[in-house]
């Protein structure tokens, strides 16, 4: 499959003096599980806003499944499903009622919004709280219900933004299986998460992001292969980041200078 | 391991706690942004000062005259205004958020007492402390100025009722943290407040009903009050001014038992605290609903409303019914017709001598309604918080968001009128046909003719608000001034067109008027709709952070 689900040329979005996002060329092909890594401040969720329609660039074009998004946005946007920074829920309404919101948004109609937002409640394990709105639900309960949000219409394109951030181990399992589920069905994820090893267990392909420029990008293997390794060692993707982001000199010598602390 | 520094002094804790707390207050005013915010509260600044300063003088004042004049136990009336002051203000001023700004401080190595303490220099830090503590020292200076020889007796009671208001501050203080941190009877405590606050209206004519039948009954309880602390305090005074020892000290020593019985408590809560008592919301119900999930299929809707429209007005009626201050705001205009009505026809007649005629007075309160329920439509975004990014997520144009929040406030007011109308006709009857479609009809451009402004304003001058909070729950300054205006606006079109079927001598011309402004609105709101959705993309970023933040 070749086909290209997300490409961005030139894309730079700038905050007054700072430029969050600096001429990034991104490549993303249909069905693949992506992940997009980088330090705090990178740049990664500027980039996840540009390319979910939150936060218009500066400069630079994006086009998502061949369709350019500047200018036909609706179009795109009933093609993705997002799980934003945030989370972006409507706090007072139940998780239900949130379903059947968001599929309405979405041109669901009702029967299927309602189907589908049973099930969705029932995957995740919400459904017995029917009753109780959203400013209610912990933290790993809004994650869950802002994925079956995310997934309600069907999306060809899912973008993720820590989504196993306070996730419990067994729900975070189920997702992992429902995620690659998707991507078997040629559904694209596009995934931040600073948890290098579920970036590592999951994602097929990788991009790092410093100081707002795309530094890396490309399969795992095509990565290990351009940073040198002892003979027979395989890279893992921290040590491939701390490479490529080339930190961990810099954090040693300041520990070293921590000599009270230690 | 690292090397152990040694323990912290309570002093330099306490040091450290009160620069926490002004660099708390500097920053807050350093916010981007802020600048309507920064005139506002040197505004709030400069009126709260000099009503301080004007209290000096009167509590000033009232202990040298009652002092000087032979009725020292009067002081009493003094020491109960600043009683009832303190512990009422920071209800006010503190608001309904929860702040677990205090309790924040117990995750550093402080030991209970100090932790107590803590808790006393946080209270004597407020607002309504420091001015009361200065209206006690103007009293002292008032019996200094007259009868310096009462000033020991006022220098210990003074002492010991600073120390037991602020005990008392602070545990009622506690309190409602306690009853607050839970988000539905913080809620529920909101509702109780406003409701309170709109039935202070209702005081006048009931005064004027039952005052005379009542007085007996509320004398009958003032002996009562002599046990509590500011009658206990002015009785001390009085006391010791007369060189009645006896008296004197058993005030001083009442005032003491009040002391320790408040302490006692407080150190109760400050303990439950320290030992790590959860206050936090947020968490799930530990009990789970029963599973009945409906199974409903067809649409609600006609056709012609598209899915995302009906989506938003079912959202937007789901948040009015659970925002408690909106849901009350929807039993305020039958409320407001009854008062008024009660003012004009029947206990007090205030309106009647002012000779204020029915025909206006039916457009005046229809008037007064429509300003109610449509000023929240000026900042509409202000409840969505970080839901506003599915707005923008979704495949629609902004333009069905603002369609969907207009046609629920427009069935909102349509409602709320037939129900104002309902009781306004029970009360003072039905006004002549020409009177009734005229003021309808000026109620419908009135609604139609704001909403397009409205929905710029909200657009353009966004300010988050959360619900069951009352501290910094305001539009902001220019949403304020945008809807005055435009209120003011329609509300002189309107008079003039109702006041020229007088000078015409045809009753039907002002609704033919407002027959033809309402079509001319109407197409006005919708060719202005592409615009607006235009300016939603452009203010986008302003909108997600404001609301997200």
């Amino acid at each position: 499959m070749n086909e290209i689900a997300i490409a961005t040329e030139m894309l730079t979005r700038k905050f007054g003096e700072l430029t969050a996002v600096d001429s990034m060329n991104l490549r993303v092909q249909a069905g693949q599980f992506f992940g997009f890594l980088g330090p705090n401040g990178a740049g990664k969720s500027t980039t996840i806003k540009m390319l979910t329609g939150l936060l218009a660039p500066t400069s630079g074009r994006m086009e998502l499944l061949g369709i350019d998004f500047q200018k036909h946005p609706v179009e795109v946007k009933r093609q993705i499903g997002v799980v934003p920074e945030g989370m972006g829920l409507f706090e007072r309404l139940t998780g239900s009622e949130y379903l059947r919101f968001v599929g309405r948004m979405y041109g669901l109609d009702r029967a299927t919004t309602e189907k589908r937002s049973e099930e969705l409640l029932e995957f995740m394990q919400l459904a017995d709280r029917e009753k109780t709105i959203i400013a209610d639900y912990s933290h790993g309960m809004q994650k869950k219900l802002a994925l079956a949000a995310a997934v309600i219409h069907g999306p060809r394109i899912l973008f993720l933004d820590e989504p196993f951030e306070g996730v419990d181990a067994l729900a975070a399992g189920a997702l992992k299986s429902l995620l690659a589920r998707m991507t078997e069905r040629g559904v694209t994820i596009f995934l931040t998460s600073h948890v290098l090893e579920i970036v590592e267990r999951l994602c097929s392909h990788v991009a790092i992001i410093h100081q707002g420029r795309l530094v890396a990008q490309g399969s795992l293997d095509e990565l290990r292969s351009g940073i040198s390794a002892a003979e027979g060692e395989k890279k893992t993707l921290e040590q491939i980041f701390l490479s490529i982001v080339g930190q961990s000199g810099a954090e040693q010598s300041r520990l070293q200078e921590l000599t009270w602390l230690t | 391991m690292a090397d152990l520094i040694p323990f912290p002094g309570v002093f330099e804790q306490l040091k450290a706690v009160a620069g926490l707390r002004w660099l708390i207050t500097k920053n807050s005013m350093r916010r981007k942004n802020n600048r309507w915010d920064l005139i506002g509260i040197i505004a709030a600044g400069m009126f709260s000062g000099l009503f301080v300063i004007a209290m000096c003088f009167a509590f000033y004042a009232g202990a040298y005259t009652f002092l000087g004049k032979g009725r020292p136990s009067w002081m009493a009336l003094l020491f109960w205004g600043i009683f009832v002051y303190w512990q009422l203000i920071p209800v006010f001023v503190a608001g309904f958020g929860a702040s677990f700004e205090f309790k924040s401080l117990l995750r550093f190595p402080l030991n209970p007492p100090t932790f107590y303490l803590l808790g006393l220099g946080y209270g004597l830090a407020d607002f309504g402390a420091i001015s009361s503590i200065l209206w006690i020292l103007s009293m002292l200076a008032g019996a200094f100025t007259v009868r310096p020889g009462a000033v020991p007796a006022m220098l210990v009671v003074s002492a010991l009722f600073v120390l037991l208001n602020l005990t008392i501050e602070r545990l009622l203080g506690s309190w409602l943290e306690k009853i607050l941190a839970r988000r539905k009877t913080r809620e529920l405590f909101l509702g109780i407040f406003v409701l309170s606050m709109v039935s202070l209206n209702f005081l006048n004519p009931l005064l004027q009903r039952y005052g005379n039948s009542a007085r007996p009954r509320f004398l009958a309880i003032v002996p009562y009050l002599s046990w509590l602390p500011g009658s206990l305090a002015g009785q001390a005074v009085a006391a010791g001014s007369t060189g009645n020892l006896e008296q004197f000290w058993i005030g001083v020593l009442s005032l003491l038992g009040w002391l320790v019985v408040a302490s006692v408590l407080l150190w109760n809560r400050y303990a439950a605290q320290y030992r790590g008592e959860e206050l936090s919301e947020g968490t799930a119900p530990a009990k789970a609903d029963k599973k009945t999930l409906p199974h409903t299929s067809g649409e609600l809707w006609p056709a012609f409303v598209p899915p995302a429209v009906a989506a938003v007005v079912a959202k937007e009626f789901r948040y009015t019914i659970r925002n408690g201050f909106s849901f009350l705001t929807l039993f305020l205009p039958p409320i407001m017709v009854i008062f008024f009505t009660l003012q004009f026809t029947g206990w007090n007649s205030a309106f009647k001598r002012h000779g204020i005629p029915v025909e206006w007075f039916f457009p005046g309160i229809m008037a007064y309604l429509i300003l109610i329920l449509l000023s929240p439509a000026y900042n509409s975004f202000a409840f969505e918080g970080k839901g506003i990014q599915t707005y923008y997520m979704a495949p629609i144009r902004f333009r069905d968001v603002l369609l969907g929040k207009n046609l629920f406030l427009a069935i909102l007011v349509g409602v709320e009128l037939t129900i104002s109308l309902t009781v306004l006709i029970w009360r003072i009857g039905l006004p002549t046909l020409p009177q009734l479609v005229s003021t309808l009809a000026a109620g419908v451009f009135a609604v139609t003719g704001q909403f397009t402004i409205a929905n710029w304003s909200a657009l353009s001058f966004p300010k988050k608000m959360e619900i069951g909070k009352m501290r910094g729950q305001r539009n902001s300054g220019i949403a304020v001034w945008t809807a005055f205006g435009v209120q003011l606006l329609i509300g002189g079109v309107c008079s003039v067109i109702l006041l020229a079927g007088k000078w015409t001598g045809n009753p039907w011309v002002p609704f033919l008027a407002f027959s033809g402004l309402t079509v001319a609105t109407v197409g006005g709101y919708f060719a202005s709709l592409n615009g607006l959705d235009a300016l939603a993309e452009t203010k986008k970023e302003l909108l997600i952070e404001t609301l997200c933040r």
